[in-house]
């Protein structure tokens, strides 16, 4: 994939340890996201890096403007200005099928699907890549039975899915994004609501396709301690702009948890990054 | 990307086949036998009573199923082959009405599992989405004011059930649509289209006229005959098989909005082109039996109770299930009053809302699917 000259002019461009330029997947520029019923933009935003084949967590808190921005990144909310591109191609420039093959989202949205069953609803992940009248091919198949092991979920291929208890439910729909098959994937709060042991299982499927696959995730996590942990960047959103980002250990600090979040914190380097929350701070 | 590969060995439809559990075929196989038998009892009874021996033989009448003649004289009018009177009024008078009851049957139910599909939303029909009430109103105006294009009613029917869901489409999109706003557009325009009804009837001054009218209102397959399967066995044959075809992609549509959008489908456009064959399905219907009340809503729910909620099933369900319950209902509406025949839309109201009330009751929540 062509690399346009755009990512030279950015000044502050993401690096690695050992000062190497990493690419993004994902890009947005000079980003202004607003909803038809709201005056104001709600995300307001320069520039946005999702560095390729890495996990990057979307942090800050209720109606930081998340959840918008995460719209915008996956089409779903056309900009008010401002272009996304994806491995340097616009989004605009995809059919919606195309960008489907390259795209995965999850979105909250939770419907409650009663009777349909779990091998059903991850061969619906295979959509993007099925004209009308295909049946299911080979390769569907095989895209299915992997996306299944990632999830752990091929003992429940045939359970109803209204049986299943949350996260199980939620491993469902992972594998359903899995089975897509795409470079990228985009994960609105997929741990929120879930017990802790799901909430692992969610992150190393997460975790797992990325270091296997070199998928690029980005991911919005509610948790800032969980998402420091586990994301090798951290984008922190505060009212609708970028408050900071870089990998979690340069940027999460005591200023940034009391700044966004509103918490006094202790935030410990070593022997590695903890975040402990202690109390909230007075109204900011 | 690369589009689906031959496959070797097996066939990926055989493996994917499980879609069609044991209870569907059941269910299928138990809605053809009632068919069937309403269907016999049908032809059986009436002025000139006969044996469900004899109408059997008559329905199976050999020198009638295999004469070329005989089909190309009730669907394209050539003159009649000499045959039995047993055979002629099994097959020119009562096995039409059969026939009609089981086209209106399928469509009326497949065009209600698209609509709640479309719409996310267990109670919509296209009644609730304004089309029967437009299709109505269209009828009437056709009967009482512009008597001279009766010829053309069936059409006529299509566009006024058109131009209603337009109408509840353009008042309930802004910017796209969702299951609520829709239900309650289609509230207000049926309400809009039932006055009208109404103060059309001011205008009626002919008793003949409308009777005529109420029993299209209420829906009815009385008098109905070739000419009526004639009309609507295309519609109805096209709009089931693109249901059959489109039930991935109203599956899809089930996994919500955005998740329909995430997965690549343009979902707009499919709703409108999901909507536009529902409205084929329930014209064809209307065009033949008038407004048969209940039917596109309740027979929907019955066949998902039976055999889940996957679309496959829910449709090709409908398709059998429609039937037999449409046939048993014009049995009723027939022969339950000696002497007179009710309209099968009154049979279908009298039965369904009850069964509706009931799974109202028993179902925890209703509305949105």
């Amino acid at each position: 994939m062509a690399r346009t000259q755009d990512h030279e002019r950015e000044q502050d461009r993401i690096t690695d340890e050992d000062g190497v330029a990493i690419d993004s997947a994902l890009v947005g520029e000079n980003l202004e996201l607003s909803y038809p019923t709201s005056e104001e933009p709600i995300v307001d935003c320069a520039r946005l890096d999702i560095p390729e084949e890495a996990v990057t967590a979307l942090v800050g808190p209720n109606g930081s403007g998340k959840s918008t921005l995460l719209k915008a990144l996956s089409n779903h909310l056309e900009p008010e200005t401002g272009t996304v591109r994806i491995h340097g191609d616009d989004l605009d420039s995809f059919s919606q099928k195309a960008l489907a093959r390259e795209l995965g989202v999850l979105s909250q949205e939770n419907n409650s699907l009663g009777s349909i069953s779990v091998e059903d609803l991850v061969y619906h992940g295979r959509y993007p890549h099925r004209g009308f009248f295909d049946s299911v091919s080979e390769t569907d198949r095989e895209a299915v039975e992997r996306a299944l092991e990632l999830a752990g979920i091929e003992h429940l291929r045939n359970a109803e899915l209204g049986q299943l208890s949350g996260g199980q439910k939620q491993l469902a729909w992972i594998a359903m994004v899995l089975a897509q098959d795409t470079d990228v994937l985009l994960l609105d709060e997929p741990t929120t609501f879930l017990d802790v042991h799901h909430q692992f299982r969610v992150l190393e499927t997460i975790r797992q396709l990325n270091e296997e696959k070199g998928v690029t995730v980005a991911v919005i996590l509610h948790d800032i301690s969980q998402a420091a942990r586990f994301a090798d960047y951290l984008i922190a959103m505060r009212d609708g702009e970028l408050y900071d980002w870089g990998p979690p250990e340069e940027i999460v600090t005591e200023q940034l948890l009391a700044d966004v979040f509103g918490v006094e914190a202790t935030v410990r380097y070593d022997p590695e990054l903890q975040v402990l929350p202690k109390r909230a701070l007075p109204d900011r | 990307m690369a589009e689906t590969q031959p496959v070797s060995g097996q066939t990926p439809a055989q493996q994917r086949a499980g879609w069609v559990t044991g209870t569907l075929v059941l269910f299928c196989l138990a809605s053809t036998i009632v068919t069937v038998i309403a269907g016999l009892v049908q032809v059986s009874f009436g002025e000139y009573s006969m044996t469900f021996l004899e109408a059997w033989r008559a329905v199976f009448n050999p020198n009638v199923i295999f004469n070329i003649n005989t089909w190309s004289a009730f669907l394209f009018g050539t003159e009649l082959p000499e045959m039995s009177t047993a055979s002629i009024v099994v097959w020119e008078l009562r096995l039409p009405r059969v026939f009609v009851g089981v086209i209106t049957g399928s469509t009326l139910a497949v065009s209600g599992a698209i609509f709640q599909a479309v719409t996310r939303n267990e109670l919509a029909s296209p009644f609730v989405l304004g089309v029967s009430s437009g299709a109505g109103f269209a009828v009437l105006a056709t009967l009482i004011v512009f008597s001279g294009l009766a010829s053309i009613l069936p059409l006529i029917a299509t566009l006024g059930g058109a131009v209603a869901f337009i109408l509840v489409y353009t008042i309930a999109w802004k910017g796209g649509t969702n299951p609520v706003r829709l239900v309650l557009a289609g509230v207000i325009v049926n309400m809009v289209f039932q006055s009208l009804q109404q103060g059309l009837f001011f205008f009626a001054d002919d008793l003949g006229v409308v009777q005529t009218a109420v029993a299209w209102l209420t829906g009815s397959l009385t008098g109905t005959g070739w000419d009526e399967v004639k009309i609507a066995i295309l519609p109805a044959i096209l709009s089931c098989a693109i249901a059959i075809g489109g039930a991935r992609q109203l599956n899809v549509l089930m996994l919500g909005e955005r998740t329909a959008r995430s997965l690549g489908m343009r979902v707009e456009r499919t709703r409108f082109l999901l909507s536009v064959v529902a409205i084929l399905a329930a014209s064809a219907a209307i065009a033949v039996a008038g407004i048969v009340s209940f039917f596109g809503l309740v027979v929907p729910h019955i066949v998902r109770n039976t055999v889940g909620g996957d679309y496959r099933r829910l449709i090709l369900g409908c398709l059998f299930a429609g039937p037999a319950l449409m046939v048993v209902a014009d049995v009723g509406a027939r022969l339950a009053l000696s002497g007179t025949q009710l309209p099968v839309g009154v049979v279908t109201g009298l039965v369904g809302g009850p069964y509706f009330l009931y799974l109202m009751r028993k179902q925890q929540s209703m509305g949105e699917l």
